[in-house]
């Protein structure tokens, strides 16, 4: 992901002058969260009601295994990450292979498709709620317009999804589609050149040139998305706040619910490391499903 | 014509898609900012699409809103600029004199230190709050400092193991990333409460608030500035170190005013993250310290379907964010992010 450089480098005891104010701050706000959620999530311990703490080792976590819940928010928030990331990829190759084209008005293109990343996700959401509003919404009027019946976008199960996906999509494949464009700008014309004389297509060059020298970026682009995906909690808690019922909870809306609102921290503090134990095995997995096409390119 | 140009229909094809897509991107936008100009009435009637033809626009929503009736929003707007721009300068400086330091110079930490600090801080910790009977505050601060003095002698005489090289760091630093927010989030309530018995107040303070975000922008800030520190041509710098130029003098006076490009550029995008952030404002602030994205999560369950109010709330939080739009672009069109993804 990121080139080794070579170069200059000095030995001089300044250098600790610089490194250790960053180093500090992130220990400290680091190491703390590690230490405590570690070893309460080995306890059975609730502010409300208050009991005092009892160890109950992996306790925890047999209870949130065996609780359907927890898989079926897992699963949701998979569902949602995956789809969305798998669309952002794909919109977003699409636009920045235009973009590097010199599409005409590229400039305006630019500055508008950086803009849905910095808006706010609750600002976004609240939005959305106002668009996918049954009667005072401007969707489900087109939706009647074509015949179509008016939909429950926020209140059925597979719509609110489908509307969450799409509210993911909207913010956040202008990054996808920005990283991308910045790695195609560095591809060498030449090859191109070569190809076109050798009278091979769009299609043809696409597949046989530019996807495989984009493929260390893509999987760099695709995984930072990834894991960015499976934190998602405030679209969802402005859009559904969970529900109907539990069908969208995602894993940090369960784990808000848990502690915040239940106040029960041991629990909360499993769920939050099995919640680091998926995020970390659906990286590596990913990594090692793409090594030997990242080498074979190389 | 060059090659990257498009021949014939595709060119066509291609702006179709783009101009789609423009339209789903700017569809939004465009409806909250009408809908924030219209009146009570003409939100409840069913959808409109243009002002003056469609609807007449109002200014109630904008009175109401700069009046005060619908919550503290001077007060909010104001927390959120002072903590978004504080924490984003002081995480650029800390972070940009870290990532100078992880390209310029050789750092070695023995794999068995780090290890050492993660064992004591755990079990002073532990020993702490369950055999010594101190407090969670108390136990974790003896820890730390257990900990930090104790990893630091070790790294002073040769220990066995794997060396720790500049890149293991960053990636130390990145990984921060990962872990999930809501952990941090909840763990950092439960120790400025405790630091709050302690005589400390945190919780919904400016120091409590900005504190963790500069910590959780740090990250951020490291991976793109190391970047742009590399890319920056050596020459300037040995050039001065000939001349016996001490190293800090070199980063503030001249490597400093180098890369302001992308010391502006990263600032910004920091300040966009810390002025969009819920999670940790939501549990580290009740009411003074309140931010934007708080409050406007709150119009949604206080005021049901008055989407006029809730607009205009949405459009402040926004509009700062599309003038840094503009601004970014701009930087970008002169190629400045790029190093930031080699």
């Amino acid at each position: 992901m990121l080139r080794q450089r070579c170069g200059m480098t000095r030995n001089d005891p300044i250098k600790h002058f610089f490194i250790w104010p960053a180093l500090l701050i992130v220990l400290v706000i680091s190491i703390f969260p590690l230490i405590y959620s570690l070893t309460t999530s080995f306890m059975s311990l609730r502010l409300v009601p208050p009991i005092p703490p009892r160890f109950v080792g992996f306790g925890n976590y047999v209870e949130l295994l065996q609780n359907p819940r927890f898989w079926h928010v897992a699963w949701t928030t998979t569902i949602i990450s995956f789809i969305s990331v798998a669309l952002q990829y794909v919109i977003g190759f699409s636009v920045a292979l235009a973009l590097n084209r010199n599409v005409p008005g590229e400039g305006l293109f630019r500055v508008s498709f950086l803009l849905p990343m910095l808006v706010a996700p609750v600002a976004v959401a609240l939005i959305a709620r106002q668009i996918l509003n049954p009667t005072m919404g401007p969707l489900n009027e087109l939706m009647t317009f074509f015949g179509f019946p008016n939909l429950p976008f926020l209140t059925q199960t597979r719509w609110a999804i489908g509307a969450i996906i799409s509210v993911e999509v909207w913010q956040w494949t202008p990054f996808v589609m920005l990283m991308l464009l910045a790695g195609l700008q560095t591809l060498p014309d030449d090859v191109y050149e070569a190809a076109a004389l050798e009278n091979a297509s769009s299609w043809q060059q696409f597949w046989g040139i530019t996807f495989p020298m984009m493929l260390p970026i893509s999987v760099a682009v695709v995984f930072i998305r990834l894991i960015e995906s499976y934190k998602i909690m405030d679209t969802v808690f402005v859009m559904t706040g969970g529900g109907p019922g539990i069908s969208t909870e995602t894993l940090t809306l369960f784990a808000y619910q848990e502690g915040f609102k239940k106040f029960n921290l041991g629990y909360t503090s499993a769920l939050s490391f099995l919640f680091l134990i998926v995020i970390t095995v659906i990286g590596l997995v990913y990594l090692a499903i793409l090594k030997p096409y990242l080498e074979k390119h190389k | 014509m060059s090659v990257r140009d498009l021949k014939g229909n595709g060119r066509w094809w291609a702006l179709a898609g783009c101009l789609l897509w423009l339209a789903f991107t700017f569809f939004p936008l465009y409806w909250v900012a009408i809908t924030s100009f219209k009146s009570p009435l003409g939100v409840v009637g069913g959808p409109t699409y243009l002002p003056f033809i469609d609807f007449e626009p109002t200014l109630t929503a904008w009175r109401e809103l700069l009046s005060g009736q619908r919550g503290q929003f001077y007060n909010t707007f104001m927390a959120s600029t002072i903590v978004g721009l504080s924490a984003s300068v002081i995480a650029t400086a800390v972070g940009s004199m870290a990532a100078y330091a992880l390209v310029r110079f050789t750092f070695e930490v023995r794999l068995l230190t780090g290890v050492i600090f993660v064992v004591v801080a755990f079990g002073g910790y532990l020993l702490g709050r369950h055999i010594a009977g101190y407090g969670q505050a108390i136990s974790l601060i003896y820890a730390f400092v257990a900990a930090l003095a104790l990893a630091i002698g070790s790294s002073r005489i040769r220990l066995p193991g794997p060396i720790l090289g500049n890149n293991d760091i960053v990636f130390w630093f990145v990984s921060q990333r990962m872990f999930p927010p809501i952990v941090a989030a909840f763990a950092l309530f439960l120790m400025y409460t405790e630091m709050g018995k302690l005589g400390f107040k945190l919780v919904d303070t400016y120091i409590g608030l900005t504190f963790a975000y500069v910590a959780f922008s740090l990250p951020i800030v490291i991976w793109l500035m190391r970047d742009f520190f590399a890319a920056l041509p050596i020459e300037v710098e040995e050039a001065a170190m000939v001349d016996n130029v001490p190293s800090w003098r070199i980063f503030f006076g001249i490597v400093v005013p180098m890369s302001k490009p992308g010391l502006i550029a990263t600032f910004m995008i920091t300040l966009a993250f810390v002025w969009n952030e819920f999670l940790f404002a939501l549990f580290l602030t009740n009411s003074r310290w309140q931010t934007l994205p708080i409050l406007v999560a709150g119009q949604n369950s206080q005021r049901g379907d008055e989407w006029w109010s809730i607009s205009a709330a949405a459009l402040v939080a926004i509009i700062p964010m599309v003038i840094m739009a503009g601004i970014l672009s701009r930087m970008m069109r002169s190629g400045l992010l790029l190093g930031a993804i080699k």
